[in-house]
C-alpha cells in the first residue's frame, strides 16, 4: 500500500490527520472545560434563566484556572516527569 | 467550533479546501449531537426527582427551561473567554 503513495501525498495525509487531531483536541478540551465549569459555578436550583454576577465571576476565573491548569499538566507529561 | 479554523482554508487548492470543510462540518455535527445528548442529561439529573406521574410536571418543565438557557448562556460566555485564552491575552484575577 505504502508503494503506492507518492511522497508528497503521504505527507499531505499526515497534515490532514494532525489538523483533524488538533481540531478534536481543541472541541474537547472546550466541552471538558464549559461542562466543568458550569458544574462548579452555576447553582442547580435554576431559580431563574439568567446567569448572575457571582455566577460571571466564577465561570470567569474557572475558565482562567481550567486553562492554567491544562498548561501545567502539559508541561509535567511533557517533561518526562513520571505521573507519581 | 471557531471560525478563525474557516479563515485558514482560504489559501488552500480547492480539494483539499473541500475536504477540510468537510471534515470540520462532521465534527460540528459530532460536537452539536454530544452537547444536546449531555445538556438532556444534565437538566434531567437536576430537575426530575419524583415520578408520581409519568408526564413532566409544570415546575420540573419550568426547571428544566431555565437550565437549557443557562447552560447556553454560559458555553457562550466559556467561549468568549476561551477564545481570549487563545490569543494570548492577559485576564484580571
Amino acid at each position: 500500500m505504502a508503494s503506492n503513495i507518492s511522497p508528497a501525498a503521504f505527507d499531505k495525509e499526515q497534515i490532514f490527520g494532525m489538523a483533524e487531531k488538533e481540531m478534536e483536541y481543541r472541541v474537547e478540551l472546550f466541552n471538558k472545560m464549559t461542562q466543568t465549569c458550569f458544574k462548579k459555578c452555576v447553582d442547580n436550583r435554576y431559580k431563574e434563566s439568567e446567569l448572575n454576577m457571582g455566577e460571571n465571576s466564577c465561570i470567569d476565573r474557572c475558565v482562567s484556572k481550567y486553562w492554567h491548569v491544562t498548561n501545567l499538566v502539559g508541561q509535567l507529561l511533557g517533561s518526562g516527569r513520571s505521573p507519581m | 467550533m471557531d471560525k478563525s479554523m474557516l479563515a485558514d482554508l482560504d489559501s488552500l487548492p480547492e480539494a483539499d479546501k473541500q475536504r477540510m470543510t468537510v471534515m470540520i462540518d462532521q465534527l460540528q455535527i459530532r460536537d452539536s449531537l454530544r452537547m444536546y445528548n449531555s445538556l438532556v442529561e444534565r437538566c434531567f439529573n437536576d430537575c426530575v426527582d419524583t415520578f408520581k406521574h409519568k408526564s413532566l410536571q409544570k415546575q420540573e418543565e419550568t426547571c428544566v427551561r431555565r437550565c437549557a438557557e443557562k447552560f447556553l448562556k454560559h458555553s457562550m460566555r466559556v467561549g468568549m473567554r476561551f477564545a481570549e485564552l487563545n490569543q494570548g491575552a492577559a485576564t484580571q484575577d
